[in-house]
């Protein structure tokens, strides 16, 4: 029942668990690309990169669970990470992230019901000279005032 | 060797040891709950924390090497100031549940806190909600609310079981432990997991709510359910005055053995000596005679005797078939062999043994008995055609310890029919007492003394638990007894007269016995 | 050949000196070329040590110095980590490295390398710089193809690979026992010292750890000499630094500034100071996890001898900059939560006592609150100090020490009135 990870996905594992002299390293930047092609981390994919490394699924979901950008369900198309920290706080993130929850009619941690944004708050991005900052998906943007969410939003198809 | 100063006493240890070893060994309690001697140092609980003369910083003691000339402080405001730290750290997120925990009592938490006199909880928050009864075992609950977070219970099933059934996840106040996909723990070593645990998180269901620690005195004791003869403590509750039957042994926990099972005893054999307290035969019974209640056990071995004595005249002795197993002691065995195949020249003496079971690779043996050793040593075959024993027997006796064992006697019930006398003496019911003219109650292995030769070959000795339940008797005493009344050796049996003279002829005879752990 | 010695250049967009054949063009990997082929491992760690360079990742431990903790005739194989978590808040510096020279830091892995035989480095960049890992592995690429990595750097016998290693969104990975953890494929968790990494790190094998900004410093200091770098710095303290400022400034942004230059200074001359009308209420010199200084308290130069004196610490150089528009109670919930969100959870002070202070502040702040609870919120935080796994929780306890030291009365009349408006 392997409905988790795609042949080339395999390949690229193998691949990069070459890197290291114990498979289980590799562990995070497999995470990274499993989620990249399947949007989080199944169970299915837990079962197949823990035997792809060497190591138990429950070893898979101790590191899933304890690193914040892994993330056991999918998000919207548009994740939307609005920096919630001092110097971030101290230019007007608490601006930022209202705007958002009223532009898009949800609260910190919800998706938008069409499921085109999610919209979370994250520690200090390192890109406190342009704070406020928003990252969207890996994508940073920094000076955030209120048009310019407006014509970050709007581009987002 | 180190010298050094803990407390202002002298300590001399040897080197490499940390301070919290060579305190213990110096009779000084320093408290910790991560750190267990099967584990290398974890140092995330933070309790041990002691002052070295001259270190900025407070030190762990389950960790920190000891150095030749250290003044070490264990008590003093500094390192009281310390623990009494972290022990209100983990009362802010544990819950005040003494009174329904079965851990009362024997729970670290509580006795460290008692000792620093914290009584008051300062904190005034609102606290994280966990699952209070995520059942991860046929036998487990765990109580992530009273989770101390020592690691102790996910290391074992790491470095000891390999199984890792429990895992941590999340970060930070929410970490917490669980299972995978609800998949439990499943592997022969989970009631250790209750041992280990130093709080009331992980718990026993056999166990729960039944008793208070301090009710229970802990008994030495050993397994007899593999030839690996694990040592164990058996919790003992001797009984309150006016409550009738509430004399009973409630758990069994490992015993600390370093040559034999180190810190640790499996399922098969916690478990499996609880069972043998059940289902009792407790009262004599000869079928054919008067009601029970008058019969004693100094008639019966009278008859009996009387039995065995015209048999053996009649001839017929080469056709009675007396029926050992390998639980018994090493004294039992010595005697039987005396009495049914010196003595009395049986002509079929075979053992009911369990078939062998799957061995791990960590304690327990495919050899399901405890002292086939001695067996073997005193020259018993221990196999044996048990239907070819019972067919056309003149007399059958069987010494039933182990119910699954007597399985093949059940399915030879006809053959049985058909002997003229047919005893059995067992601790337990076996299903074949409704076919039995004699049923002899005998003592468990917890209400005997004697000696059981392991795997290895070592003797262990161990003593009763408790008292016999009802009338039942050790088979050493009620095998003297036969021989005294059977006559053939008066001079052996009347030697036989105080605690370990059993064991003393035993020995004499046969001096591989007595290599003792 | 241009004999810049600064880390960047002034111009950060425009350069492109990402590409191999522009920083070879300014003189890189002259320094590597020239150790490799005609100075010995010894002699580059001895002009490390000379120049009095401290780790630029917060702890400033000196770097020559860590290097020579790894045993010698170890049989095993050594192991360079590039600490590139980069998660103190305040600080972005590495970012800048990483992205806009990568180059430079790669010469410095090689030089650090071959000053200690070691022949495999993993950089371990935090996980949300996604597109700077990507340009960092073009980078290594490059390098490799041109000879200057792989199993004959620069046509010499000395072998090197590096490796780019995404962590996942976890601050105490920045701490070096648990960005080897992490390294490893588990949880982050920091391990015991002793052992130290130096002798058990990676795979059980002598680690050596550095900052990415430290590595950087290496090829102008073998190249331009100890003394140079010395002279540019002060005595026990040498080279400059990329000083970033953040918060209530007009220019926000990194500063190249010789090591010892004054924090009034890089505020109000290159940061272009405050908003008009508005006055200095505090400054964090160096990351979130340093002490507070208060206004009359920034003629101090930021070096570590100077600001340790100071009761602070200069850490990673992330200043932060707070004007009397902030709430103080507001930077109090910040760092509060920062920490009880990033602590690792496994040991009982840090994971316990961060929670239990976040919790606090947050009541506090949110007028649920007396102004007397500061007391116990000062000794949860001491009771945290000094007695964590791992410097965690120190840097959790000592800015809110500062905090409720410095601005005691402000705090309380702050949660005076939050609790007033809640009626």
């Amino acid at each position: 029942m392997s409905a988790g990870l795609s042949d080339a996905l395999k390949v690229r594992i193998t691949g990069l668990s070459g890197r290291y002299p114990r498979k289980q390293a590799a562990l995070l930047p497999v995470l990274h690309a499993v989620q990249e092609e399947l949007g989080c981390v199944t169970v299915e994919a837990e079962r197949d990169v823990a035997a792809l490394l060497g190591i138990k699924p429950i070893q898979v979901r101790e590191a899933v669970t304890f690193y914040t950008m892994f993330r056991r369900t999918p998000v919207g198309r548009y994740h939307l990470q609005v920096c919630d920290n001092l110097s971030c706080g101290l230019r007007g993130s608490g601006t930022v992230l209202a705007r958002l929850c009223r532009k898009l009619g949800i609260a910190p941690g919800q998706t938008t019901p069409d499921g085109k944004f999610t919209l979370t708050t994250v520690e200090c991005l390192g890109n406190c000279e342009n704070a406020p900052c928003l990252m969207v998906n890996f994508d940073y943007h920094g000076n955030i005032d209120p048009d310019a969410l407006d014509r970050i939003l709007d581009g987002l198809a | 060797m180190v010298k050094l100063l803990i407390d202002g006493r002298p300590v001399e240890t040897l080197e490499g040891a940390t301070i919290l070893k060579a305190a213990q060994d110096a009779g000084i309690a320093i408290p910790h709950f991560c750190y267990h001697e099967a584990f290398p140092p974890e140092g995330s609980c933070r309790v041990c924390l002691v002052e070295i003369e001259g270190m900025p910083k407070l030190d762990l003691a389950c960790s920190t090497v000891v150095r030749e000339g250290q003044k070490i402080r264990t008590t003093g405001d500094r390192v009281l100031q310390a623990r009494r730290a972290v022990l209100e750290f983990l009362l802010t997120e544990h819950p005040l549940d003494c009174p329904i925990c079965d851990k009362a009592g024997e729970c670290k938490l509580q006795d460290y806190c008692l000792d620093a006199g914290l009584t008051v909880n300062a904190f005034s928050e609102i606290r994280e909600k966990r699952e209070k009864k995520l059942v991860i075992a046929d036998k487990l609950l765990l109580d992530r609310e009273r989770c101390i977070l020592c690691s102790r219970c996910v290391r074992f099933l790491r470095q000891v079981t390999g199984t890792r059934e429990l895992g941590l996840f999340e970060r930070g106040v929410g970490t917490q432990i669980d299972l995978y996909e609800g998949q439990p723990v499943a592997n022969n070593y989970s009631g250790n997991l209750v041992d280990i645990c130093p709080v009331g998180a992980i718990t026993d269901t056999d166990f729960r709510f039944k008793t208070r620690p301090w009710f229970l005195e802990a008994r030495p004791t050993i397994c007899p359910l593999c030839s690996r003869g694990c040592s164990m403590w058996a919790d003992y509750h001797p009984g309150f005055p006016r409550v009738a039957g509430s004399a009973r042994i409630y758990r069994f926990r490992p015993r600390l053995n370093p040559e034999v099972n180190g810190h640790w005893i499996c399922d098969v054999g916690r478990y499996g000596a609880m069972a043998l307290e059940t289902d009792r035969l407790s009262e004599l019974r000869w079928v054919k005679g008067p009601s029970h209640a008058e019969l004693s056990w100094d008639q019966t071995m009278d008859m009996l005797a009387a039995k065995l004595r015209g048999l053996k005249t009649g001839g017929a002795m080469d056709r009675a078939a007396i029926v050992l197993n390998s639980r018994l002691t090493s004294e039992e065995l010595f005697l039987a062999k005396k009495i049914f195949h010196e003595d009395l020249g049986a002509g079929r003496i075979v053992f009911a043994d369990p078939t062998d079971g799957a061995a791990d690779d960590l304690l327990l043996r495919a050899d399901r008995t405890p002292n086939r050793q001695a067996a073997s040593r005193l020259g018993f075959s221990y196999q044996g055609d048990l239907a070819a024993a019972l067919r056309g027997a003149s007399f059958v006796w069987i010494f039933g310890a182990n119910r699954e064992a007597l399985e093949p006697v059940r399915r030879l019930s006809a053959a049985l029919q058909a002997v003229p006398t047919k005893v059995l003496s067992a601790p337990q019911s076996t299903g074949l007492e409704p076919f039995m003219d004699f049923v002899l109650p005998t003592a468990s292995v917890f209400e005997k003394a004697g000696s059981f030769a392991n795997g290895d070959g070592w003797d262990q000795e161990f003593l009763p638990v408790h008292p016999p339940c009802g009338n039942a008797r050790a088979e050493e005493g009620l095998l003297i007894d036969l021989g005294r009344a059977l006559g053939f050796d008066p001079e052996f049996y009347a030697a036989l007269d105080g605690p370990r003279a059993v064991a003393r002829a035993l020995r004499s005879a046969h001096p591989q016995f007595g290599g003792g752990r | 050949m241009s004999r810049d010695t600064r880390l960047l250049p002034v111009d950060f967009e425009t350069a492109d000196l990402r590409r191999l054949a522009v920083y070879e063009a300014r003189g890189g990997y002259s320094a590597a070329r020239d150790a490799l082929t005609g100075k010995s491992p010894a002699g580059i760690m001895d002009e490390v040590k000379a120049a009095s360079l401290r780790g630029r990742g917060g702890a400033g431990f000196p770097a020559g110095l860590k290097w020579s903790f790894i045993p010698k005739g170890d049989e095993k194989p050594k192991y360079l980590c590039v600490n590139a978590d980069e998660g103190e808040p305040g600080t972005f510096k590495d970012k800048y490295i990483l992205g806009h020279n990568p180059h430079l830091l790669i010469e410095g892995i090689i030089l650090a390398c071959y000053a200690v035989g070691i022949h495999a480095a993993y950089i371990y960049i935090r996980g949300e710089y996604e597109m700077i890992a990507r340009r960092l592995e073009e980078a290594i690429a490059e390098a490799a193809a041109a000879g200057c990595l792989g199993r004959q750097a620069f046509g010499t016998e000395f072998a090197l690979d590096v490796f780019v290693h995404r962590g996942a969104g976890a601050y105490v990975c920045g701490e070096e026992t648990a960005l080897l953890e992490s390294l490893e494929g588990k949880r982050g968790w920091p391990r015991l010292k002793p052992p130290f990494p130096a002798v058990v790190g990676l795979f059980q094998c002598p680690t050596v750890i550095n900052n990415v900004e430290t590595l950087a410093n290496l090829p102008v200091i073998v190249r331009d000499g100890a003394a140079a770098f010395i002279n540019r710095g002060k005595p026990k303290d040498g080279g400059a630094r990329l000083f970033g400022v953040s918060g209530a400034v007009i220019r926000p942004g990194l500063y190249e500034l010789p090591v010892g230059t004054k924090l009034r200074e890089i505020i109000f001359s290159h940061a272009g100071g405050l908003r008009p009308g508005r006055s200095l209420q505090a400054v964090i010199p160096g990351g979130m996890s340093s002490p507070v200084l208060k206004a009359d308290e920034i003629d101090v130069a930021m070096d570590f001898d100077s600001l340790a004196a100071a009761g602070s610490m200069l850490g990673s150089a992330g200043i932060i900059v707070i004007d009397d528009e902030a709430s103080l109670i507001g930077v109090l919930e910040k760092i509060a939560s920062f920490y009880a969100r990033e602590s690792c959870g496994q040991c009982t002070p840090c994971r316990l006592g961060t929670s239990w202070m976040a919790k606090t502040v947050e009541r506090l702040a949110a007028g649920e609150g007396r102004p007397a609870e500061l007391d116990g919120l000062a000794r949860i935080a001491s009771n945290i100090k000094g007695r964590t796994l791992c410097p965690l929780g120190d840097a959790a306890a000592m800015p809110i020490q500062a905090l409720l030291s410095k601005f005691r009365p402000e705090l309380e009349a702050e949660i005076g009135r939050a609790a007033k408006g809640r009626g």
